[in-house]
């Protein structure tokens, strides 16, 4: 299908961006990329009467360090991330993370923004108008039912943005932007885990992300990102996880995060799996329990082509091998 | 071999330059002034009554110029398969029932698309929901619903043209529910093979449906011209002649009436043969309204309500001696078609059609079903049936040598068919490279020394590698409308000459192979050969790029045309050159020699002046045509399989090379290696493309591709979803032409195009088999399946 | 809603009223008649409607139109200069790299900008750089083969 009509307007800086916001309210609709957006508009998922696109305002397209933080506006592209000298250097697992969405042609347009704001997804969900005239509307697109479990008033639909994971083990936090307020919050206290709603801003705050700030990495941290899909472009992740360890000389391991994608209506992080594994000397023997752990806290449910069970598998395989690439263990035959 | 100076070369296709710049107009551009768009309104219910179609609300928006349904053309039928056996069962759109999710129920035209979307959405359909039907299983139940009540009455083309009995009756014997159509032959005494073989073992294989995903969505643009009262269009199809033939079939007009007009086509692989909804309703509007319509359809409606691959369950019972020696075999085909009929009777005889020219068998039996149940229509698609037959055939041999400790590969030589052979139905092998093609590619990937690699000592680690090869066998041509192709060479004063040819250049260079084949029969150079192609008006008929006829039919044509010309060329030459026959002549460079003297020479242009001064006026135009057949009365009968089937056969041998990872599950295809007998290669280039695109499309058939269906839906009708190969994937490819000669083709060649394709997926099974030391019994092979397989 | 927009496409700057719920694919095929622009899927799945805006591919199915205000555009009809082939059209004709040719003009844009930018690429940065263009009738291999003897061919030139 085409496009539906709307009204567009071109901010060119953020005050004049939040005053549409809140003149609009409920009414508008915010295109960074606009390679979700855009998608989701012609299936009819989303008809907002007015579209703000971002694109005018030079202060979102920043990448910076200050202080001991990295500060990235939120309109930088993820090719813009991908080859940003500050980010190669210090967020190896950022750049890594940002380089595997979806293929170079999506990568040249879409925006780390827009990959932070990206909805959760589901087969029943994104699909045409028409395929989804075949059945009663579910929750997620304003019904009752859901057509994945059948219950009632509850959506399950899957958080499968890439940057996510890499951006919460190195505990970004993010600058929100509304009409008459500025605040800042953690990168994981944006996420509501309803995938109806799946984030703070989805749920009606009337903000504007503006930028992220990552304190930069001390040295002896070492972070990866590694994702899973069927094909190595243009597929969302069926499970991704970034796995991030701090000193680990005489592989003894300080801090610990390990975040998922593709599990949850949220980012997941494997917080037991952290406290098991803080303090204790890597090996082999620890790291496939704290995988266990890690994996025992994920509940997937099938909201795409493959079966919980065996994104559960996939996960376990994920994080294995994530911990021992940041670990340095090296059990030879499964590498 | 001869010295051959155009054919048999790598030349770049001649259609490249203006496809690399983009000028090349395919239907999708096609733009005419008034133009409307059209839109179809479909079926959301798999099964289910139209009680009532409310148009109104749509016939008051602005800019909807008409909206037609059902009623309108109501007793309008047809199909791929018409005959007195399976008649037609297609409409236009639905009368008063719909069969699958997709089924066509309205069509608008209107001024722009947004307000032909806007339209469908206030069209209000009332329906009863009726029982569906979703597995093969279900719908041959005794009391499973029936999705196709009513008995009705087909005529066949074969019949129009008195090509084959009228009437023949219907079969009673066979009582299974919701069937489309039956196959069934044997020979020899199966059971008794059975009684003296050394081991019997019998496997049920299951393969999904897939789709054709050409690049180019189908699309049609009519524009019916009152005032000549003639109906034009531009059509994204293989066959030119055989959409005109039903166009007028459907219409009841004159065939000279209309005309398809020449666009490219951007990928077909069988799924743009049949008459389609969209086509039928854009002439239908264009035709009540004197204005052009364009309908395209969207990538959802391509997957969703175009046509897909059958899926099937294959059951294979073989009895073999201890030598290997195959003395019985037994095959069920149960082929689902989907809502309509499409192609499933031709699939089931297919299946036999590529099986029985491989291996000689001489006990065999083989019953073919197709069957409806409620989902997206199956027609034909690369290798139409060969795909399925050849996976389950050769997956259950390798399990045989495994069983026994054999190697599959001895255990095929022994079986296999050769040139000269006679097949049971009366086709003979004139040209056979199954020896050379199967044993070339056992060597190429290194057979000897990495089958059985999981067994010989476990290979450490995550990743494991294995081997797997496969057969396959296609037709070269077959009996269809319009049965033979024609051509037509008209020479030009400068001693250039243009190409008159129906035949469709689908991606598969058939432009250029042609032209190479005028070029080398003339005596011009390939930038000699002007084209027009594609229009049914200005080309003569030609069979379609479809079974894989035109290098052998058109390109059989072709070169009977230009040997027309050169035959009269050199008849002027004759007298000029003082020689006695023209048999003491050639041609090279648009020049006449004189063999034994090639000093002695005219140009093709002082020819052609010589033939207009003297032969009364005669420019010299050459006309040849050919019918993929010798003259028979032995056409093939679907049902009893009997009759010849072709007039040659193409063969290839698979070989792959596979590394599945047993953490993920995951299947990487390393290596493919296929060696093709097409018997002789136009064109290199062209040859060894078609080979890779056959590799990648059967690798992702084995190996990801799979049409999700829950209860009709169709779950990934999107490239996102549907996962066919990307670049990323991309194996070391190897393919090397086992060269034959087909005494019936032009300079020898034969079909390449489907043949390269179905042996791929056999061979992918078993190098998984051989890496993991577990067989997948159903495709795709996916990362669960393997898993699953893993784990039991 | 209506909009005009400067577009330089091609090399021509050009001034369009566009509604601002067209695609730049839509303005491109429909109100620009560059048909050589396809589209394969109109949800950036495929790559068949890859452009250059400001040198760099894009999905245009995914633009919009108003978004390339004050851009430069490429498409396949801006590749060719003074009606002679592209060496990289050239290249992919000789090769066999193109069969129905639906994919051809987003592969060759494609190619285009990753040869500007790594005239160098090794196998894996090809395969890597054409991985959002489906083709289905190639298998890829022919098209890989063109662009690896363009990149020798320019490295034997010494660079761009
Ligand atoms: C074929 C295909 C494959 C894909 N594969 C992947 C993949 O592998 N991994 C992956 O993570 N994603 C993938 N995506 C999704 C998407 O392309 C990316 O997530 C991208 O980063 C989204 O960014 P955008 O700028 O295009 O977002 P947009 O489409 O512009 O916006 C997405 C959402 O975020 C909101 N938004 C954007 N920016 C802001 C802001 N600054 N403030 C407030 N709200 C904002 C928008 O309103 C919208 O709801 C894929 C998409 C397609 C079409
Ligand atoms: S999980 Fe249920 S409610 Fe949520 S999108 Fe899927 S079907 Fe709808
Ligand atoms: S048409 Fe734009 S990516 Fe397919
Ligand atoms: S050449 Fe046909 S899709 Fe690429």
């Amino acid at each position: 299908m085409r496009l539906p009509e709307f009204i567009y307007h071109e901010p060119e800086n953020l005050q004049e961006a939040t005053n549409l916001i809140s003149e609009f309210n409920g009414r508008y609709g915010i295109i960074a990329g606009g390679t979700d957006l855009m998608v989701k508009m012609k299936q009819r998922l989303q008809n907002s009467q007015y579209l703000i696109s971002l694109d005018r305002i030079p202060a979102l397209k920043t990448i910076k360090e200050k202080a001991d933080n990295i500060i990235i506006g939120s309109m930088n592209t993820l090719d813009d991330i991908v080859n940003s000298e500050i980010i190669k250097e210090k967020l190896p697992c950022l750049k890594q993370a940002a380089w595997e969405v979806g293929s170079p042609l999506l990568r040249s347009v879409a925006t780390i923004g827009g990959n932070i704001c990206l909805n959760t997804r589901c087969r029943f969900y994104n699909q045409s108008y028409f395929w989804r005239s075949s059945r009663e509307t579910c929750c997620k697109a304003g019904g009752h039912v859901c057509h994945v479990t059948n219950q009632e008033d509850a959506c399950y639909s899957t958080f499968v943005a890439d940057t996510v994971p890499a951006l919460i083990a190195y505990d970004a936090s993010i600058k929100l932007v509304g009409v008459d307020k500025t605040r800042k919050l953690s990168l994981a206290d944006f996420y509501t885990g309803d995938g109806r709603m799946p984030n703070q801003i989805l749920k009606g705050s009337n903000e504007i992300l503006t930028e992220i700030e990552i304190p930069i990495p001390k040295d002896d941290i070492r972070s990866v990102y590694h994702k899973f899909r069927v094909r190595e472009s243009i597929d969302f992740p069926l499970v991704g996880v970034a796995v991030m360890m701090k000193g680990i000389e005489e592989k003894h391991c300080q801090d610990a995060r390990v975040v998922f994608t593709g599990v949850g209506s949220a980012p997941v992080e494997a917080k037991l799996a952290r406290e098991k594994i803080i303090g204790q000397q890597l090996t082999p023997d620890l790291i496939l329990e704290v995988a266990t752990m890690a994996v025992s806290e994920l509940h997937p449910v099938k909201t795409d082509l493959m079966s919980p069970n065996y994104k559960r598998g996939i996960a376990q395989v994920l994080v294995e091998k994530a911990l021992r690439d940041v670990g340095g263990v090296n059990n030879g035959k499964d590498d | 071999m001869t010295d051959y100076k155009v054919v048999g070369k790598g030349l770049p296709r001649i259609d490249g330059p203006a496809k690399a710049m983009g000028k090349a107009i395919y239907t999708v551009d096609v733009n005419l002034p008034g133009m409307l768009y059209g839109k179809i309104l479909r079926s959301p219910y798999p099964h289910a009554r139209i009680l009532n179609i409310d148009t109104t609300a749509a016939e008051q928006l602005p800019g909807v110029k008409f909206i037609m349904t059902g009623k309108d053309v109501g007793d309008v039928r047809y199909a791929f398969v018409d005959t007195p056996r399976y008649p037609a069962d297609e409409h236009p759109l639905a009368i008063d029932k719909v069969c699958y999710i997709g089924d066509e129920v309205a069509a608008v035209a209107a001024v722009s698309e947004t307000v032909a979307e806007k339209a469908l959405s206030l069209i209000k359909v009332e329906y009863e929901i009726l029982p569906g039907v979703f597995t093969v299983e279900e719908a041959m139940k005794p009391d499973a619903p029936l999705i196709h009540e009513e008995l009705l009455e087909g005529t066949s083309a074969w019949e129009d043209w008195g090509v084959a009995q009228k009437k023949q009756q219907r079969e009673a014997e066979i009582n299974v529910n919701n069937m489309s159509g039956h196959s069934a032959i044997s020979f020899g005494d199966v059971e008794q093979g059975f009684k003296d073989s050394d081991y019997v073992r019998e496997d049920k294989f299951e393969l999904k449906a897939t789709a054709h995903c050409q690049m180019e969505p189908h699309a049609a643009v009519a524009s019916y011209d009152p005032v000549e009262d003639k109906l034009h269009m531009w059509l994204s199809t293989q066959g030119i002649f055989l959409k005109r033939f039903l166009l007028s079939k459907t219409f009841k007009m004159p065939i000279g009436k209309i005309r398809i007009h020449h666009t490219f086509v951007g990928g077909a692989f069988g799924g743009k043969i049949d008459l389609f909804p969209y086509e039928f309703c854009a002439a239908y509007m264009s035709m009540k309204l004197g204005q052009p319509v364009k309908i395209e359809l969207e990538r959802e409606e391509v997957f969703m309500a175009t046509r897909q691959r059958h899926p099937m369950v294959i059951k294979v019972k073989t009895g073999i001696k201890k030598d290997g020696t195959i003395l019985a075999q037994d095959i069920k085909v149960i082929a689902d078609n989907g809502g309509y009929r499409g192609s499933g009777p031709i699939v089931v005889f297919l299946c036999h059609g590529f099986s029985f020219p491989i291996y000689n068998v001489p006990n065999y039996r083989y019953e073919g079903f197709s069957i409806y149940t409620n989902s997206g229509i199956r027609g034909p698609q690369r290798g139409h049936g060969a795909p399925q037959i050849r996976f389950s055939i050769d997956s259950h041999l390798d399990l045989i040598a495994r069983d026994l400790g054999m190697d599959s590969v001895d255990i095929m030589l022994k079986n296999i068919r050769h040139q000269g052979d006679l097949l049971p139905n009366g086709d003979r092998l004139n040209s056979c490279g199954l020896k050379e093609c199967l044993e070339g590619a056992a060597k190429s990937i290194d057979w000897e020394n990495k089958r059985m690699q999981f067994k010989a000592q476990p290979q450490e680690g995550r990743y494991k590698t294995g081997v797997g090869i496969s057969l396959c066998a296609m037709f070269s041509g077959a009996m269809y409308y319009p049965f033979a192709s024609a051509a037509i060479v008209k020479m030009h004063d400068d001693g250039t000459a243009t190409l008159f040819t129906g035949a469709q250049d689908i991606g598969q260079g058939s432009y250029t192979t042609l032209s190479q084949v005028l070029a080398e029969e003339l005596g011009i150079g390939l930038e000699d050969v002007h084209l027009v192609a594609g229009d049914t008006e200005l080309c003569p008929i030609d069979i379609g790029s479809f079974l894989s006829g035109t290098a052998l039919v058109t390109g059989s044509a072709v070169k009977l045309a230009a040997a027309d010309a050169k035959r009269q060329l050199l008849e002027c030459a004759v007298e000029v050159l003082g020689v006695d026959d023209i048999g003491e002549l050639e041609t090279q460079d648009k020049r006449i020699f004189v063999k034994d003297d090639p000093e002695k020479s005219i140009s093709f242009t002082q020819a052609i002046q010589t033939s207009v001064f003297k032969k009364g006026g005669n420019p010299i135009i050459g006309t040849g045509s050919y019918k993929g057949y010798s003259e028979t009365d032995r056409y093939p009968s679907l049902a009893k399989c009997k009759g010849l089937f072709t007039g040659a056969y193409g063969f290839a041998a698979h070989a792959a090379e596979v590394e599945v990872d047993i953490l993920t599950g995951k299947v990487k295809l390393l290596k493919a290696v296929t060696y093709h007998d097409c018997g002789f290669s136009l064109n290199k280039t062209i040859v060894e493309g078609q080979v890779h695109g056959c590799v990648s499309m059967g690798a992702g058939q084995a190996i990801s591709e799979e049409i999700v269906l829950e209860k009709g839906q169709l779950f990934n009708a999107s490239f996102l979803n549907y996962q066919i190969p990307i670049s990323l994937e991309t194996p070391e490819s190897v393919d090397q032409l086992v060269a034959t000669y087909e005494p019936t083709g032009p300079f020898g060649a034969k079909e390449v195009g489907e043949g390269a394709l179905a042996g791929i997926l056999g061979a992918i099974g078993n190098a998984v088999h051989d890496a993991i030391g577990v067989r997948v019994y159903s495709l795709p092979i996916t990362p669960e399946k393997v898993l699953r397989a893993l784990k039991n | 809603m209506e909009k005009t927009i400067n577009l330089t496409v091609n090399g021509e700057t050009r001034s369009i009223a566009v509604d601002v719920n067209q695609t730049l694919l839509e303005v491109l095929r429909e109100d620009l008649g560059l048909t050589g622009t396809k589209k394969g899927c109109n949800q950036g799945e495929c790559g068949a409607c890859t452009v250059l805006m400001d040198g760099k591919p894009v999905s245009s199915c995914l633009v919009l139109a108003v978004k390339a205000d004050g851009k430069t555009v490429m498409t396949i009809e801006g590749v060719a200069k003074d009606g002679s082939l592209h060496p990289i059209q050239e290249t992919f004709n000789q090769k066999g790299a193109i069969q129905c040719g639906f994919c051809t003009p987003g592969m060759i844009l494609t190619t285009k900008n990753l040869l500007d930018k790594n005239p160098n690429p090794s196998l894996g940065e090809i395969k890597e750089a054409i991985s959002g263009n489906i083709c289905r009738c190639t298998g890829y291999v022919q098209i890989i083969e063109a662009i690896t003897s363009l990149a020798k061919e320019k490295n034997a030139r010494g660079g761009v």
